[in-house]
């Protein structure tokens, strides 16, 4: 587990968002979904940092397929040296996953400690991270709904374009409703510090397609607790990863 | 045309050559219809008496006999998994399929050593 945890530099501005918490964001990693060697694998990291997943794949808890209509198809996780595939008893248009990343606690600007509020009653930030990835694989007949098991999901509001540079309207849905607050940054492999792009009140945001090739949007957001003994937030992290096909050669 | 012939030339004259492909075959071969996955190609052939599939990964078309072969088609709210049977070279093959328009067809082809997968889409028109 690093511990290379993001200070935040909004806290004050967080004590104002919707849910009335003192929002900070503990962890800029996540999950997605790429294409290695061909194969579907789910990784961690963020940029560049394709991290270790088999270390963490215990902490996975659904991998899913599903068909043009949604349904789903049984799938698994594979470990193949150092990376984490996923195999599906058929070819699936979605998959998606969610890990949950423990809890972490900290006093004022201190580290974070893999701590509960219990553990840590002094604690000013305590949260519970929870990491979703959702990858679109292959070609859709019907828009893309709220999927099981993703409490905060982002899904693309028109069909995917053909090629970069063509603005998309994203959707960010908290237990499958729309949410205004959720932090969004276009393109957490290429671009992982970009200024983060607040959803609107109607949960959405606009961006360009950024790449001919790999889109992974990442949202944020930091909902209430559902168990306020141990953690005062949950930090939620979504991934949205797609992919623009390259000129035919 | 003229102008590529002309900037084809020059190329030459300069003695530098034209950039090389990075893939092979991107086109049917069979009259089908194709989809790229990277460098492999897969081509789904309609025929009466069922469908076909062909495989060719860059250059070289897979051993058909290696590998198995499932054709998902989800038409009508309804997926049916079909399973291909291995024919000469890299041709699968599934009797008395047939594919409805707007079917959306889902194909996975797995290598049988290694557990690998190989797959892609295509919505029939």
């Amino acid at each position: 587990m690093h511990r290379r945890f993001r200070l935040s530099r909004a806290l004050a501005l967080a004590g104002a968002m919707a849910v009335g918490l003192t929002a900070v964001t503990a962890e800029a990693h996540g999950i997605w979904f790429a294409q290695r060697a061909k194969q579907l694998a789910l990784i961690y990291g963020i940029g560049a940092d394709d991290l270790d997943m088999v270390k963490r794949l215990p902490q996975v808890e659904k991998i899913e397929a599903y068909d043009a209509d949604y349904q789903p198809i049984k799938a698994a996780a594979r470990v193949a040296g150092p990376i984490v595939l996923v195999d599906s008893d058929a070819q699936p248009t979605v998959v998606a996953a969610v890990m949950p990343y423990g809890t972490w606690s900290r006093v004022g600007t201190g580290e974070f400690e893999k701590k509960t509020l219990q553990e840590m009653p002094n604690a000013t930030v305590s949260t519970h991270n929870i990491k979703y990835a959702v990858a679109i694989v292959g070609q859709l007949s019907k828009p893309l709904p709220a999927l099981p098991g993703q409490v905060v999901q982002i899904v693309p509001a028109g069909p995917i374009p053909a090629t970069l540079g063509t603005p998309l309207k994203y959707v960010v849905l908290y237990n499958g409703k729309p949410v205004a607050g959720a932090k969004v940054v276009n393109d957490m492999v290429n671009d992982p510090d970009a200024k983060e792009v607040e959803t609107g009140a109607d949960g959405s945001v606009t961006l360009p397609v950024r790449n001919q090739g790999l889109n992974v949007i990442r949202a944020v957001y930091v909902g209430p607790s559902d168990q306020p003994k141990l953690y005062k937030q949950v930090e939620h992290t979504a991934t949205l990863a797609f992919t623009l096909p390259h000129a035919p050669e | 045309m003229k102008k590529l012939a002309t900037a084809l030339c020059c190329l030459a004259a300069l003695g530098l050559s034209a950039p090389t492909l990075a893939h092979g075959f991107t086109k049917p071969q069979h009259g089908g219809v194709v989809m790229m996955n990277g460098e492999t190609l897969f081509e789904l052939v309609a025929q009466p008496a069922g469908v076909s599939l062909y495989m060719i990964d860059e250059d070289d078309p897979v051993n058909a006999a290696g590998m198995t072969a499932k054709l998902s088609v989800t038409a009508g709210g309804k997926r049916s998994d079909v399973a291909m049977v291995a024919m000469k070279g890299n041709q699968f093959f599934a009797k008395g399929l047939k594919l409805p328009k707007g079917a959306n067809v889902g194909v996975q082809v797995t290598n049988k050593a290694t557990g690998a997968r190989y797959g892609t889409t295509f919505i029939i028109k």
